[in-house]
């Protein structure tokens, strides 16, 4: 099995894919000649031509209206966010427009918005978003968040492939960072969680780039059992699978490299509450950014988002009540 | 779509404008707004005996805006439909009953009383339902428009968009878009001098007719009032979309005789501008014609309130949808399915199946 | 009232075009109102005749308010009403919906109270029959901790099997150290004297004639026998009694196996008694003894037994018992046994012929014999049953024969 980075993967994914589907098609800004701003898109032009890989005027707005407009008369329109920052200015048509459709008119959007997503290199307020809970919250709306290099291949299969909306977070700050075995080919991933290590005196859970985090802060913690759930997909939450980590293991932590009021972990936080609450041993801890705009200066920036260190400190005193 | 009325005795040479219009097509402009006329008086009655929910829209005035582009569109093209265009789903294929059902909300209604009023679209005959973000529509219809040109299909995507709504963003995104990519859409662009209180001196400096060519496609003007007029720009808009000269902007001028909404009074219009444009009435306009041709309009008047009556009748008869399907389809768990063909009456399109 | 607009509340009636008896056509215009947004026409929804007008001119309606009635069987010409207009009929009936129940918790039943276990600790011992404050906690502040309680149920399984887990048992032990009361300190000698002289109390002469006759008409021996208490033991302490009710109990079932014991003598005339007449006495204080009795006692239970020595306790303290209540005792109970005396030779109550003394309940190590026969030493509460009985009228076979009946009733206590 061939060993490729994480952007390598999405890159695999979407040329495969483009390959099997001719409907599938990529539009963006900078995609087509230029490769991408992260040279995700590398390449496909040449193989595809421009109109399969299309560079778009700077409007996002545009970029995602024109892709439920190409969608719903059949084809596979993969958009790329340049930053996932700048899906607020696409913000009405992904939620009013693609989001709604099929609930109100029974007309089926299959677009996938690609989001690189996260922070962690001084890209700023506006270069360093996670913005997957404004999704989460809008009806008709999947949202994916892989951590692996095998699962950002497949779940942008599973993304193309599924007949809904659905934002792709792809983490900026892993692109380079993992690598991993993928499969050659065509798989699907599915929008499920995955147990990234298992344990039984606590588990953490998280997505994206903070799986890494937690694995790291985990792996040797005073001896205890840690468990490690990778989320994967945020919408459909893979409530089974957080339950039953909660059963086995009673003590939780959830974390959040986004802002922590109303992020994925407090949804999760929420449901463990309810539906967990007899397999407690200890309150439901989230580790989250503060709702601070991402800052640039590293200092500062090291201070917001969480670090390994936090994760640990998070385990041990739940560890020890 | 034959109608029965006999010609009369008095048979007028057709006017050169309305040479690719045959007789009967002409005859059936005047039902379609008709139709959206009468399905509006009617559920503007029922919206006062509190049997429409909500906000009630209507286009009253503005019938040849929708009837007229709407009639040049071939059944495999694709509209986006906004609230003052209802002949629009009317030429496309949708049924009174049907409608009438929408407004109230009822289970049989386009959207199963998930959305109100116009905000609908059957999806089977080629129609995309709005939002209430009016100028999102635009940015759609160039989507469908890319994909045409993308598969090299001879199709063409059109949508209307109010005064108003070329303030917004999106109005721009999607006249620089369709020109850059020089695509087959065509944005009917229905300017009735108001935005709901806000008259067109608020709302832009420069028409925006005027600005179509700095997007690089051409800004064509006409009277919004004269159905045939207005379908003729269309056509032609048609022609050059399907032969890959790109896009157009058809500002149709005409005047929104009601309200925003019903419970909108519109006290802010000076009366003098509506009796101005109660003389340009377009039903009105269009009878006369028809009458010097020798149609009894009279009777297709009587014949379209009959049918709008018995429409009316069959919609109170269906049931509100059931509360507990309230949380299904927010997402389509099997194939998606693509926007279906409309009807299209037009004679031109008549060696096209026209059930 | 319609609703002209979404955020339209309510309207107010303008003018109405119709009266009452009037006719109105469908769709013909039937009241003016006006709104915060606009003023109109309701169009009527039927044909019919106008039976009713509910709302005034300048009256203001919330939007679903009732305007009019219109009767819709009326016929043009014809006067009579019937049905309702404008949404809201006359009858509609009152919503009959069952409060939402509470969103459950998935698993179903509640945890139980402690406040200070978490919910899967609480889930857990609750499942296993375990009692959470035998369980050291690890955790925080000395929280149980799940950990801690699991790690308990393995050390439970590991330890051979005992039999029922045993309660904590009655201890009054004797021998145990005197933690609580100090006798009243001695009286001041009287200045000058140094001895205190009084006359016995109407009372005491009382008893003490009492007392003496009975020694010297009744021939007086005691058995002793021992009862193990510990069948008694769980039930006394839910209902928190004495023993004094269960053995009570146990006493009349063996005076019914052996009628004998509950007999009065009167010379040489001995009177078997049907019923049992329990006497049980009660300390005065220093004042003296009374011997209140319950009449027909077999026929309560040891609880309906507990209460009503209870109120007759009372109402000896308060020296309020009438006549009836301190005569026809067939057989009398003393129970000093709470202060720690061991065994004692009561004085029989005359004319009855014997008086069983309750001593004190002591645990101690016994030996108990298994159903194969084994030997082991087990810690019991064990009590001395002190009989004194009147050798006129029986004979110590007799007297052992009651006291092995009581005993085994005792010990037997709560089989069926």
């Amino acid at each position: 099995m061939p060993e490729m980075t994480y952007l390598q993967a999405i890159s695999d994914a979407l040329r495969e894919e483009m390959r099997a589907d001719e409907r599938v098609f990529v539009m963006g800004e900078d995609v087509g000649a230029f490769g991408g701003a992260f040279k995700v898109t590398d390449g496909l032009q040449d193989e595809f031509g421009s109109d399969r890989v299309m560079d778009t005027p700077l409007a996002e707005s545009a970029i995602l209206g024109t892709a439920v407009g190409a969608a719903v008369v059949g084809l596979r329109p993969v958009c790329e966010m340049q930053f996932a920052d700048f899906i607020s200015c696409g913000f009405d048509q992904l939620v009013n427009v693609a989001g709604k459709m099929h609930y109100r008119q029974g007309l089926a959007v299959p677009i996938t918005v690609r989001l690189p997503s996260g922070g962690g290199f001084s890209g700023g307020p506006f270069h360093s978003q996670n913005p997957e809970a404004w999704f989460m919250h809008s009806p008709g709306i999947k949202v994916l968040a892989p951590s692996t290099a095998e699962d950002a291949k497949g779940l942008l299969i599973s993304a193309i492939r599924d007949p809904n909306p659905v934002c792709f977070c792809e983490h900026k700050h892993l692109y380079r960072r993992v690598k991993g075995e993928v499969p050659e080919g065509l798989y699907e991933t599915p929008m499920s969680a995955r147990v990234a290590r298992p344990g039984s005196d606590l588990v953490v859970i998280a997505y994206g780039a903070m799986v890494w985090s937690a694995l790291e802060a985990t792996e040797d913690l005073d001896g205890a059992s840690i468990e490690v759930l990778d989320l994967r997909s945020l919408v459909p939450l893979d409530e089974a699978a957080i339950l039953d980590s909660v059963a086995r293991c009673s003590k939780v932590v959830v974390v959040d490299e986004a802002n922590a009021t109303c992020a994925a972990g407090a949804q999760v936080a929420a449901l463990i509450a309810q539906r967990g609450f007899e397999d407690l041993d200890g309150p439901v801890v989230r580790v989250a950014t503060p709702d601070v705009p991402i800052p640039f200066s590293p200092p500062l920036e090291r201070a917001v988002l969480p670090q390994v260190d936090d994760i640990k400190e998070a385990c041990r005193e739940l560890l020890a009540y | 779509m034959a109608t029965d009325l006999t010609l009369g005795p008095h048979k007028a040479a057709i006017p050169p404008d309305a040479e690719h219009l045959e007789r009967d097509d002409r005859v059936a402009l005047l039902r379609y707004m008709l139709l959206m006329r009468m399905i509006e008086e009617r559920a503007m009655k029922l919206y006062r005996q509190g049997r429409v929910p909500g906000s009630f829209y209507d286009g009253f005035g503005q019938e040849a805006v929708s009837a007229g582009p709407a009639f040049a569109m071939g059944p495999e093209d694709r509209l986006c439909i906004l609230h003052r265009d209802l002949a629009a789903h009317l030429v496309r294929g949708v049924s009174p009953t049907r409608i009438l059902a929408q407004y109230m909300g009822r289970s049989g209604g386009p959207t199963e009383g998930r959305d109100g009023n116009v905000h609908f679209g059957d999806r089977s005959l080629g129609c995309v339902g709005m939002v209430s973000m009016l100028p999102d529509m635009m940015l759609v219809a160039t989507g469908m428009a890319m994909a045409f040109r993308l598969r090299g299909e001879a199709r063409c995507a059109l949508t209307w968009v109010g005064d108003g709504a070329t303030s917004r963003g999106d109005f721009h995104e999607a006249m620089n878009w369709a020109g850059v990519q020089q695509l087959p859409v065509i944005f009917v662009l229905e300017n009735n001098q108001y935005a709901y209180s806000t008259p067109l001196s608020l709302q832009f400096a420069v028409d925006p007719v005027e600005r179509a060519r700095s997007y690089g496609f051409p800004g064509v003007r006409v009277d919004g009032n004269d159905v045939e007029a207005v379908f003729e720009a269309t056509r032609q808009a048609r022609e050059r979309a399907l032969a890959g000269g790109g896009a157009t902007l058809i500002e149709a001028i005409t005047m929104r005789m009601h309200g925003h909404a019903a419970h909108d009074d519109m006290r802010y219009v000076p009366d003098e501008l509506l009796a101005r444009w109660r003389e340009r009435d377009p039903i009105e306009r269009q009878e006369r014609k028809l009458v010097a041709l020798g149609v009894d309009v009279e009777a297709l008047s009587a014949e379209v309130l009959k049918e709008v009556d018995a429409a009316a009748e069959a919609a109170l008869a269906m049931p509100m949808p059931d509360v507990a399907t309230v949380a299904s389809g927010v997402f389509c768990d099997g194939e998606a399915e693509a926007l279906g063909d409309g009807k299209a009456p037009w004679s031109r399109f008549r060696q096209v199946s026209n059930a | 009232m319609p609703q002209m607009g979404v955020s339209v509340a309510e309207g107010t009636v303008v003018a109405w075009h119709k009266r009452v008896g009037d006719w109105v056509n469908a769709d013909e215009p039937l009241v003016e109102i006006s709104t915060d947004k606009v003023d109109t026409e309701v169009p009527s929804p039927a044909s019919g005749r106008v039976l009713e007008i509910l709302a005034d001119v300048e009256q203001t309606v919330a939007v679903g308010g009732l305007l009019a009635r219109i009767g819709t069987d009326a016929v043009a010409g014809d006067p009579h009403p019937d049905e309702h207009l404008n949404g809201d009929s006359g009858d509609a009936s009152p919503p009959s919906t069952q409060p939402e129940p509470a969103p459950s918790g998935q698993r179903g039943e509640t945890a139980k109270a402690h406040s200070h276990h978490s919910p899967v600790v609480q889930r857990i011992a609750r499942k296993e029959g375990i009692d959470l404050d035998r369980v050291s906690g690890t955790g925080r502040g000395g929280r149980v901790r799940k950990q801690d309680v699991l790690a308990f149920i393995e050390q439970r399984s590991a330890e051979p099997s005992n039999g029922s887990s045993q309660a904590p048992l009655h201890s009054d032990s004797p021998y145990r150290e005197d933690t609580g009361e100090r006798p009243a300190p001695a009286q001041p000698p009287v200045a000058g004297s140094g001895e205190q002289v009084e006359r016995l109390s109407r009372m005491r002469r009382s008893i003490a004639e009492h007392m003496l006759h009975s020694l010297q008409v009744a021939a007086h021996c005691t058995s002793v026998s021992e009862a193990d208490m510990s069948a008694i033991e769980t039930e006394r302490e839910l209902l928190g009694l004495s023993y004094l009710p269960f053995i009570a109990r146990c006493v009349i079932d063996a005076l019914q196996a052996h009628p004998s014991l509950n007999a009065t003598l009167d010379g040489e005339q001995l009177t078997r008694h049907r019923d049992v007449n329990l006497g049980i006495a009660v300390s005065l204080g220093e004042d003296g003894l009374i011997v209140p009795v319950i009449h027909r006692a077999q026929e309560l239970s040891h609880q309906g037994l507990a209460t009503r020595i209870g109120e007759l306790a009372e109402r000896a303290r308060s020296g309020r018992l009438s006549p009836d209540e301190v005569h026809g005792g067939t057989f009398t109970i003393t129970n000093p046994g709470s202060f720690g005396t061991l065994m004692s030779t009561p004085i029989i109550n005359q004319p009855q012929v014997a008086i069983l003394d309750l001593e004190a309940v002591v645990k101690r190590p016994v030996v108990v014999t298994d159903g194969a026969g084994r030997d082991s030493l087990a810690i019991r509460p064990m009590s001395y049953l002190c009989l004194s009985w009147d050798h006129r009228a029986l004979d110590g076979a007799l007297a052992a024969q009651f006291l092995g009946t009581l005993r085994r009733r005792i010990e037997r206590w709560g089989d069926v």
